[in-house]
């Protein structure tokens, strides 16, 4: 039998437009940047990866009726996509009943297994149990809570309320925004903030929103060296977005910071800047769609084929060298194992690495109760400087 | 009321859950097992339904079967019972009657989907917690209302022997009670059991006279 030449489609879903197009946006350039790579590298034994992508606008009803188009009309396999904890839900139920394979590159809010899914971002364990250890130990623990009005945000606010307690804290506030929330909607969420002077803001607002806020934070005169905004979803791409002086002294806790010094890091950030742009900025989620592309092109190069059969036993297990460094797909949850950072903003819009894991996290999406005598002895914090 | 956790107990603990899996070992069984080791439960997988559980068996998982129908599982019923999540792969009228045989607090159908076992888990930990719960309250009743009983029956031996009326008879049980520093309850015991003694055939000669005393206003004499 002759070996097929014919090129092999992969779908793509990821919003170039609606509330949170800017950081999906930056998820399609790193999946086409994976893919030119791939393809220069030779494809699959010869084979080319095609990315057949939709713009799903951000909505999960125009996610699942792309979905299924992907499927059912251009015959894909494989889906590489989603955001938005919603939006992952619509496409669930479509890629379970053809037995295709997802590969979700996003931080989320844990819960969740499905057998045509693996997931290459966060789990709680990964960021948010870091960031509360890291904010509480150097400001205090009283926090105001803000987030958007998505399951995301009101999983996360658990998590931190929890810890909060644990360490006889206090949620001074827990208030949600729309999703297209705008600057008004923040100036008097702000105001609140300068009245109740917790001692740092954790948010959890996402796309357009959070630019909204922190330029809010700024109007207000608030100082993030007294009161920082700790953020679980503020990645460069916002801080792009909002402008550096906006952002400059802010939190964020992510497996991943354009600043991190590896090879592969600087390699990938460098082929990047030549395709998108020399102001083109990384971020954990980009980190995520462009390692899960390398990693389903190494899949698909060991088994010859896509079907999810085949496919699966190839992934789960996988170990791969990231930007980030060392990751690998857990066999049992289909979660991977990523290394938890934390970092502040600093003038130049890219993050200051304050601390790192010494060794890639186990990701635990089941983790209900995340107390520190749990992850204490798991995460090796080593400064980083 | 100051609150412990943001998250309900319910959750928080099911880590710490011992789950015991009656199950054939099939993709249902594994599906469920990897599941709740997913979870983080600890997991020990049976079948065929043992008639003793494991020690530390906080969950059943129990897939009901024409033939368990024909089981006896005393764990399954009784005031230590542990929260039941039945498995049905059929719908029918037999393997319904089974089902609520063993009287279970959850129900997943085969086949068994990841997504769902949780939130079953935790209703079923839920109702299970509420029935002990109302057991241990049901019992609590009965005894106090078993006690007004012999309290009543005590002051009617009070008031009878001693031509006394209903206040009376309680003070003298009350009295009794405070000095012998015991509750109300023993001394209305004690009274019970010394007339069921002493008062044998006075109990006897009051009956006939009740009897003769109601057949009295019967027709017109």
């Amino acid at each position: 039998m002759r070996k097929s030449t014919a090129p092999i489609k992969v779908g793509v879903l990821f919003s170039q437009s609606g509330a949170t197009s800017t950081i999906e946006t930056s998820q399609l350039q790193a999946t086409l940047l994976a893919f030119q790579e791939i393809n220069e590298a030779g494809g699959i034994h010869g084979r080319e990866v095609i990315a057949v992508h939709y713009d799903p606008a951000s909505s999960p009803g125009t996610y699942k009726i792309l979905a299924e188009k992907l499927i059912v009309e251009d015959g894909v396999r494989t889906i590489l996509g989603c955001y938005m904890s919603s939006t992952r839900k619509a496409v669930l139920p479509v890629v379970q009943r053809w037995n295709a394979m997802l590969m979700y590159p996003t931080l989320y809010e844990g819960f969740e297994f499905s057998d045509n899914v693996i997931y290459t971002g966060a789990a709680p364990n990964q960021n948010s149990v870091q960031l509360a250890q890291y904010m509480m130990s150097n400001f205090g623990a009283r926090a105001y809570l803000v987030g958007s009005d998505y399951i995301y945000p009101y999983e996360s606010n658990r998590i931190m309320g929890d810890m909060l307690l644990e360490h006889h804290g206090k949620r001074v506030a827990e208030r949600y925004v729309k999703l297209d929330a705008d600057a008004l909607d923040f100036r008097e969420v702000v105001a609140d903030i300068k009245r109740q002077q917790p001692d740092f803001i954790f948010s959890t607002v996402v796309g357009r929103a959070t630019g909204h806020f922190y330029r809010a934070y700024a109007e207000a005169g608030l100082d993030p060296r007294k009161m920082p905004i700790a953020s679980l979803t503020t990645s460069e791409a916002e801080v792009a977005e909002m402008g550096a002086e906006v952002a400059c002294g802010h939190i964020t806790a992510a497996t991943y910071f354009q600043s991190i010094a590896t090879e592969a890091n600087q390699q990938a950030v460098a082929k990047y800047r030549r395709r998108f742009g020399a102001d083109a900025v990384t971020n954990m989620c980009w980190e995520a769609a462009y390692f899960q592309a390398h990693m389903l092109a190494e899949a698909l190069r060991s088994v010859g084929t896509d079907s999810i059969q085949q496919l699966l036993p190839a992934i789960l297990g996988m170990e791969f060298h990231a930007p980030q460094g060392l990751v690998k797909i857990d066999g049992a949850n289909h979660h991977t194992y990523l290394t938890p950072r934390i970092g502040r903003v600093d003038a130049s819009g890219q993050f200051e690495i304050l601390q790192a894991a010494a060794r890639p996290v186990k990701p635990d999406p089941y983790l209900v109760d995340h107390s520190i005598k749990d992850w204490s002895s798991q995460v090796t914090v080593a400064s980083v400087g | 009321m100051p609150r412990k956790s943001v998250t309900p107990a319910l959750l928080r603990d099911l880590r710490s859950l011992h789950v015991t899996v009656f199950h054939p070992n099939d993709e249902d069984g594994i599906d469920i097992i990897r599941q709740l080791q997913r979870i983080g439960c600890q997991v020990q997988a049976f079948w065929p339904p043992t008639e003793r559980l494991p020690d530390e068996t906080d969950l059943v998982f129990l897939a009901v079967r024409p033939e368990t129908l024909s089981l006896s599982l005393p764990w399954s019923n009784g005031e230590q019972k542990p929260p039941i999540v039945a498995v049905l792969d059929y719908e029918n009228p037999t393997t319904i009657e089974a089902m609520l045989k063993f009287s279970v607090n959850g129900v997943v159908a085969s086949p068994v989907k990841s997504f769902g076992l949780l939130s079953v888990m935790v209703v079923a930990r839920q109702i299970a917690a509420r029935e002990t719960e109302q057991h241990k309250q049901i019992q609590r009743l009965d005894q106090r209302l078993a006690g007004i009983r012999r309290l009543t029956k005590a002051k009617a031996i009070l008031m009878e022997t001693r031509g006394i009326n209903e206040e009376q008879a309680y003070e003298i049980i009350r009295d009794q009670a405070m000095a012998k520093r015991v509750t109300t309850e023993e001394i209305a015991n004690a009274i019970i059991h010394a007339n069921e003694i002493l008062g044998f055939r006075a109990k006897a000669e009051v009956r006939d006279l009740q009897l003769v005393q109601r057949k009295k206003p019967i027709g017109p004499s």
